[in-house]
């Protein structure tokens, strides 16, 4: 009503002014609202440049596909729907036809096996509406075996060109795999791709394990483990997957361990005489300092990407907040203070966002704050959301989602930080703690 | 011998008697290794009784099944609490009184949380519980080197509703006896 | 799920007697976004807008299930293989650590000839109707769809082609739980205006209805779900549609302007055909034209936080050329993202412009070359 009387004002002021010629000069505008849709791309499969390359191709352009689609960012255009095809990688590209199907992005590749097992996948991508190619033309070389790697990496590439951010395909998850009853979970820690595939298992099931977490560089894994009877943390090389415990007390605990970004220190929390406090570790030598001292909990810690200072998670206040303080200990700030219980903060590899769980109100849910505690963002909701990890771009979260009630089950869901694309990533069984590795080399 | 009335040996039934009632009480002497270094193995301290073959031993003040279910091997705590209330201090003083008469046993107490949390928050949280109960038996004249701590967190819940009534009962510290080594 | 269909019901009916008796309240039809030669300071607008323009939409359709959001769509990731492989977890072969990067041969220029007679793309219709849904006491919150825009858009009917792009799963989810309202023909995709969030959805019982559409062409076009979208004839009559279609109270105040300006001018004026100056109806349809166009989503958080101004010439049917087109200046982000912003806003233009905008060809000097700047500024995490 406001709003209409103020334009009808507008309005007569308009023709009581002369309106402002324009004087030859360009005419301005400004825009200030978009929309926020998939992008459509078309994506139609690699060319095999010789026939043992023909399922490789197709399998390939598929990975390419589901990975973009994943993000929610993009949307194919079924093949079915194409006007032309790509026969030839170097033929040129009749983008009436694409413009006709409104794909505004073309991907074309080609894949080539070589007789000892390599493959040579190469692709452009194209704007299809400007009518030119976006960016440079890649190759990757490497081994059929790793076939998916190199379609992660093409993913990667093209996600990057059109977005502008780091790509995130071509990185691990590791997790806790969980079987059996609710009393009586058996769990094991395994390693994936981040879309699912190539799962393995690095423990038996024989003792509890938990909260696994990558090295700086992927290569290792901390996590704990109750092997010993106690609760203790582990480091496992991923590659031999040969572990050993890190130095602990008799009658002490050890768990929520982390890396920081130098790949030598840990940082954990220790329980001694019940009371839990983080320190941290040089992980060569064991040797040990305090950084914190209260009788209250304190846990859960994370290092920032540039390593120099450290938030986590205490009870000191009451109920569980969140808290950053030096890299070295000293006096934390507290960063949470809506209304709920804060816990497992988890620094955003970009460094301006960590992402936490909350509990407010009988539910759960994973959410982001900036590094100061402002702009508190809740993405999720549900009965049991915890246990945060990132993407290696910092974009998408990756947590466990527990189901309530006697056949209640845990497991892994992603989500993106503007909230949206939440999906389930599926698990052989029940899966939980994911932890994301970085970008692989 | 001498024969009742009825012609039964009184003398032989007396003796076996005695015998039997020996019997009885040596076997008593039992070896319940309830917990197994694998941290499955301590689950909720509820686990069978092995090795207890004395029939009527939870009448026995001096079995563990008495001391599980006629003391009570368990406190229950609030939400995010470790303070006993006094009905529990009640029973750990059962358990203190207990420990010392049976100077024998050794006892590891386990600390767990609801699912109502994080898990690693859990876990500090069932440390805190199992080192109150620890505390007060220590206060209470239980020797400390004769206790032992650890937490399962939320890993190992006895009730799987997802309901108070669950949460509860899950909120626990469990003092699972065992044979000690003498000194 | 029978009480869900009652509730169900009854929303709906309470919504078509709202729709009837309820829009005397404060549905303004009329766009008031007025930038060029309002009286209104920018802060003033921002200030009535956010006043109103908080997304509170009818509940008047219980969700059965409020928590469970439509994008929990199953997912596409490929499954898990079972049986894990010996041993090693790093037995993929990497490629080179730095991709060998290829420069191929620039591609023939036949491709730039294509540009003329590409197949319709559909202009969307121009916006110039701020919807704003109505506002309810209790705070609901709409309901999460694919695409985000400033005005919300009544889902179409699942067999309706979309306007302007291609769908082939017409975010089934929201077309089941919601009974459309009008059939359309051509209509861009639902969408609502802010990013809905699962941790949203949750204090209100009833995550929303379709918002009341705007005036929609009334035609039905039951075209084919977009499995053969290159289809002229719809897409023409779609577009003649909007561009009969007058916004109706914007319209009235551009017919009040332009008699009034063109009142003392006879005919037009000499000097080429620069006319009388642009009226501020006409930029706006320009610019919300482009606005439809302008997709960010796949954008990174830092392109953004870029404003580039993008300068381009057009023909005079009010097609941009595409090599007039060019970033003059950027602001608030690196080199990289500003050319991500830029690409963006250059896509937009082409794309809504392709069957040329709906500029006066009798002011065609003054429209020229345009400078347009693309802030992004309200778009970041809605």
């Amino acid at each position: 009503m406001m709003t209409r009387v103020l334009t009808l004002l507008a309005a007569l002021l308009v023709l009581a002014m002369p309106a402002a010629a324009q004087t030859g000069g360009p005419l301005r505008i400004e825009i200030t609202e978009g929309v926020i849709e998939p992008l459509p791309f078309a994506n139609p499969d690699f060319v095999a440049e010789n026939a043992a390359a023909a399922e490789l191709a197709r399998q390939i352009a598929r990975v390419v596909s589901e990975d973009l689609t994943g993000t929610g960012l993009f949307r194919e255009i079924p093949s079915s729907a194409f006007i032309s095809q790509i026969t030839s990688f170097n033929s040129p590209v009749q983008f009436s036809d694409w413009r006709a199907i409104n794909a505004q992005a073309l991907i074309s590749g080609a894949v080539s096996v070589g007789g000892d097992g390599s493959v040579a996948v190469k692709f452009r991508l194209y704007d299809v509406f400007a009518g030119q190619e976006l960016g440079d033309g890649l190759q990757f070389n490497g081994t059929q075996a790793g076939w998916r790697r190199i379609a992660h990496k093409v993913a990667d590439a093209v996600y990057s060109r059109i977005t502008g951010e780091g790509g995130y395909f071509d990185s691990r998850v590791v997790y806790v795999a969980e079987t059996g009853p609710k009393d009586d979970r058996r769990k094991r820690l395994a390693i994936m791709d981040y879309d699912g595939a190539n799962v393995q298992y690095l423990t038996d099931s024989n003792s509890i394990v938990l909260a696994p977490r990558f090295s700086p560089t992927g290569d290792r894994i901390l996590y704990t483990s109750y092997e010993s009877g106690f609760p203790r943390i582990y480091v496992m090389d991923v590659a031999s997957v040969g572990r050993r415990a890190l130095p602990t007390l008799e009658g002490d605990m050890s768990f929520a361990p982390r890396f920081a970004p130098d790949g030598n220190t840990v940082v954990y929390s220790l329980t001694t005489g019940g009371n839990t406090d983080i320190y941290r570790m040089d992980i060569n030598s064991g040797a040990a300092t305090r950084l914190t001292s209260t009788p209250s909990i304190e846990t859960a810690p994370s290092f920032s990407p540039d390593g120099s200072r450290i938030v986590f998670e205490s009870d000191r206040s009451g109920t569980q907040q969140l808290y950053i303080m030096g890299a070295n200990g000293g006096e934390p700030q507290r960063i949470s203070f809506g209304q709920g219980r804060y816990g497992t903060p988890v620094w955003s590899p970009r460094g301006d966002l960590i992402a936490f769980t909350k509990q407010s109100k009988g539910r759960f849910h994973i959410g982001v704050m900036r590094t100061d505690g402002s702009e508190e963002r809740l993405l999720t909701a549900s009965f049991l959301d915890e246990g945060p990890t990132w993407s290696p771009n910092g974009r998408v979260i990756m947590f466990t989602r527990e189901t309530q009630g006697e056949s209640g089950a845990a497991s892994l869901y992603s989500v993106d930080i503007s909230g949206r694309n939440l999906k389930q990533i599926r698990t052989e069984g029940g899966a939980s703690d994911p932890a994301w590795s970085p970008l692989q080399r | 011998m001498t024969h009742n009335n009825n012609g039964a040996p009184i003398m032989t039934l007396f003796t076996r008697g005695i015998l039997l009632a020996s019997v009885l009480a040596l076997a008593a002497c039992t070896n319940p290794d309830r917990f197994d270094s694998a941290g499955a193995g301590g689950a909720g301290g509820a686990g069978g009784a092995g090795g207890i073959g004395a029939p009527g031993s939870a009448s026995d003040p001096r079995s563990p099944l008495y001391f599980q279910q006629t003391i009570g091997d368990r406190v229950l705590f609030q939400v995010d609490q470790s303070s006993i209330t006094l009905q529990y201090q009640t029973v750990l003083d059962g358990q203190a009184q207990w420990l010392m008469t049976n100077t024998d046993y050794v006892a590891i107490i386990e600390g767990h949380a609801d699912e109502q949390g994080t898990r690693e928050y859990n876990l500090a949280l069932g440390a805190r519980r199992a080192n109150a109960v620890q505390e007060y038996l220590v206060s209470r004249g239980v020797a400390p080197s004769r206790l032992r701590v650890i937490s399962y967190g939320k890993e190992r819940p006895i009730e799987l509703c997802s309901d108070e009534a669950c949460y509860s009962q899950n909120r626990r510290a469990v003092t699972v006896i065992s044979a000690g080594l003498s000194s | 799920m029978r009480i869900g269909y009652y509730i169900s019901g009854a929303g709906h009916i309470g919504l078509i007697l709202w729709m009837f008796f309820g829009g005397m309240f404060n549905t303004p039809p009329q766009s008031f976004e007025v930038t060029e030669v309002s009286v209104i300071s920018g802060a003033e607008f921002e200030a009535m807008m956010a006043g109103v323009q908080t997304p509170e939409v009818t509940t008047d359709v219980a969700m059965p299930a409020p928590e469970l959001p439509a994008e929990e769509v199953p997912p596409t990731e490929s499954q898990p293989d079972p049986t894990p492989p010996p041993a090693e977890p790093q037995v993929t072969e990497a490629p080179p650590a730095d991709p060998v990067p290829q420069q191929p041969e620039p591609l023939p220029q036949q491709a730039e000839a294509e540009v003329s007679d590409e197949a319709p793309v559909i202009a969307p219709p121009p916006q110039e109707e701020v919807v704003l849904a109505p506002n309810t006491s209790d705070r609901p919150v709409p309901r999460p769809a694919e695409r985000v825009a400033p005005e919300p858009v009544a889902a179409p009917e699942p067999d309706t082609q979309v306007a302007d792009s291609v769908t082939e799963e017409v975010v089934p989810d929201e077309a089941a739980e919601v009974v459309r309202e009008e059939t359309e023909g051509g209509a861009p995709e639902e969408a609502t205006t802010r990013i809905v969030t699962e941790a949203m959805e949750e204090p209100s019982a009833a995550p929303t209805t379709s918002i009341r559409p705007r005036t929609r062409p009334a035609r039905p076009e039951p075209a084919p779900v977009a499995e053969t979208p290159r289809e002229p004839a719809p897409q023409q009559q779609a577009q003649e549609q909007p561009a009969q279609q007058p916004d109706r109270t914007a319209d009235a105040v551009n017919d009040a302007l332009r008699q009034a300006l063109e009142g003392g001018a006879a005919s037009p004026a000499a000097g080429g055909q620069s006319g009388p100056p642009m009226t501020s109806g006409e930029r706006d349809a320009l610019r919300v034209a482009v606005q439809q166009c302008w997709n960010v989503g796949s954008l990174s958080s830092e392109a953004l936080r870029t404003t580039v101004v993008v300068a381009v010439s057009m023909t005079e049917d009010g097609r941009p050329q595409p090599e007039t087109l060019r970033m003059l200046s950027h602001d608030g982000g690196s080199a990289e993202a500003a050319r991500q912003a830029f690409e963006s806003a250059r896509r937009a233009i082409i794309r809504c412009g392709a069957n040329g905008f709906s500029l006066p060809r009798d002011k065609y000097d003054q429209w020229r070359d345009i400078e347009m700047t693309f802030n992004p500024e309200n778009m970041r995490i809605r």
